[in-house]
């Protein structure tokens, strides 16, 4: 309950940030919302469901390359509807998923370090795929993906300004971090741990593992296609450096930061990341990344529960039982 | 009846034969156990049982029913449950997590307040399966099984690293499962003075195969027995 209130005071905070900063950092928070949700994501295929995902971008990339294939008409040219494209990237995301999932986890299947491997390599394939597929811009990338059109009872607008994008943005990435909140909460969280602990305990008593992992790796896959998607229509572009290791690894990082266990962290822990890169690259230049570097060191040797997740777990008086 | 039927099987790691051709018929209903020494192939056979191995050859028949390398949850929605050598809970959750998520597989078929009541963990039931003492952890990963709303369990050594007074607690809890709650058990155990205490019928593996069977006393005297476990002490008449 006092960590729902939390993420509630997060959320309010966010919704009034824009009133205390000027258009170019509603334009960039906006973006780390985006992120924050592929945090999201993350954290709950890794934290919660115990599956290290390397390449936890590609979900991201191909949430994105739908989303501007969808709406510049590429597919169809009258079917460019935001909406339907949302749908179609979160859908492609995820019957990707599945399917890589069950390559990876079916028989024995793989975890661990090998998974964290695996899964990077395959990141890395598919952003050399996409540098060499000249039908969506090959290196290039597409240019000019249309905003968020919204539509509904028979009005259209377009979400060029920043203030109405960045409100819905977070109205979006609200919604789901709450609905998975709450889903890790039901008796599937249970499950989820459960699957992270002990697998064998697990299907020993009747569950098929398989399945759910499955499950989870493709719903958080859904979830990352849908900040891709969202990343697209904010950029107007989308590349294959969205597919591949370095938005992978950044997440990965911005996760480990927070605290992999805990959403709200996660998800905190992309928006404070990215916010740190603009100040700290504009007084160190290219040396930020060695700050970066020692803080990530610092929060695994000595706060390996998260930077963010142990101030956030000390406020809500719980500590996870162990 | 038979509930379970073993014929034949045989499993081989890098040509070691763990279980060779190994055949038990277990009566629905009934409490068996299962001694032998270390390395004489008796978990990899629960393994070859649950479906954690596939068998080399030979076939595993429950009810009537082949199913022989089905996988391990399949197996378990029959009403297998199997208790781990080492305590396989989930520590990270409360001891009535660990019993809710094993009851709800198999519709809530059973109580988890009384499942408490009989594995004594009634006033613990909030700490977390990390927290527990081993014997505990022991009786919480019985628990389990009963969950599961089982018609047969696999021990395998569920007294390992438990006090004398849990040991007996242990084969009482055994007992009352197998006589008043009518669920066959087949169990693996090192303590004869529990075997004893149970007082069921006794096979006796050696190299993946069963060596004899019969009930306590008749293994306790048996030579066969006496020389496996003891190795042969006759002195030479020259000596």
């Amino acid at each position: 309950m006092r960590n729902s209130l939390i993420g509630l005071l997060v959320f309010i905070a966010l919704a009034v940030t824009p009133l205390f900063v000027g258009q170019y950092w509603t334009g960039q928070l906006t973006t780390y919302l985006v992120y924050g949700l592929l945090a999201i994501s993350l954290s709950l295929v890794w934290g919660y469901g115990g599956i290290l995902c390397f390449g936890q971008a590609m979900f991201f990339g191909i949430g994105g390359y739908i989303m501007a294939v969808f709406t510049k008409g590429m597919i169809y040219p009258d079917l460019t509807s935001s909406y339907l494209g949302l749908l179609a990237a979160m859908a492609g995301a995820a019957m990707f998923a599945l399917a890589l999932g069950y390559f990876l986890f079916a028989g024995r299947g793989i975890s661990g370090a090998y998974l964290a491997i695996i899964t990077l390599a395959i990141a890395l394939v598919l952003e050399r795929l996409m540098n060499n597929w000249y039908a969506l811009g090959g290196y290039n990338g597409l240019l000019n993906v249309p905003p968020l059109k919204l539509i509904a009872f028979g009005y259209s607008y377009e979400l060029w300004d920043r203030l109405p994008t960045f409100y819905i943005i977070l109205g979006i990435v609200a919604v789901v971090y709450f609905g998975v909140s709450f889903l890790v909460k039901t008796p599937y969280g249970l499950l989820l741990t459960a699957i992270r602990t002990h697998p064998d305990r697990l299907s020993s008593l009747g569950y098929s593992v398989l399945n759910l992992r499955l499950s989870v790796f493709s719903l958080s896959a859904a979830i990352a296609g849908l900040a891709g998607a969202l990343f697209a229509t904010l950029d107007g572009f989308v590349s294959p450096t969205l597919i591949g290791f370095t938005l992978s690894t950044e997440a990965l990082i911005w996760v480990a930061i927070g605290g992999k266990e805990m959403l709200l962290a996660a998800f905190l822990g992309a928006i404070f990341t990215r916010t740190a890169e603009s100040w700290l690259s504009e007084i160190f230049g290219d040396y930020w990344i060695l700050i970066l570097g020692v803080v990530f060191m610092i929060s695994v040797v000595l706060l390996p529960r998260g930077l963010l997740a142990t101030p956030i777990e000390m406020l809500t008086g719980k500590r996870k039982r162990k | 009846m038979s509930l379970l039927q073993l014929s034949d099987l045989t499993k081989n790691f890098d040509g070691l034969r763990a279980v060779d051709g190994f055949s038990l018929d277990i009566p629905d209903g009934s409490l068996n156990a299962l001694v032998g020494p270390n390395g004489c192939g008796k978990s990899t056979l629960f393994n070859l049982i649950t479906g954690v191995l596939k068998p080399d050859a030979g076939q595993v028949i429950f009810r009537g029913r082949e199913i022989t390398g089905w996988p391990p949850h399949r197996i378990a929605r029959l009403g297998i449950g199997r208790k781990f050598q080492v305590p396989a809970i989930f520590e990270e959750m409360t001891v009535r997590e660990n019993l809710t998520v094993a009851a709800k597989r198999s519709g809530n078929r059973v109580s988890i307040d009384h499942i408490l009541e009989q594995i004594r963990l009634a006033d613990r039931w909030d700490l977390s399966g990390g927290e527990l003492a081993h014997g505990q952890k022991q009786w919480l990963e019985i628990g389990l099984l009963l969950a599961q709303a089982p018609s047969l369990i696999l021990l395998d050594e569920p007294t390992a690293g438990m006090t004398g007074a849990e040991t007996r607690a242990t084969a009482d809890l055994i007992r009352t499962i197998n006589q008043d709650q009518g669920i066959t058990v087949l169990v693996i155990e090192h303590d004869m003075g529990f075997i004893e205490y149970l007082s069921c019928p006794l096979h006796v593996m050696s190299k993946g195969k069963i060596l004899k069977s019969g009930s306590f006393a008749e293994i306790r005297n048996d030579a066969e027995v006496k020389a496996l476990y003891f190795g042969n002490t006759a002195v030479p008449a020259d000596a």
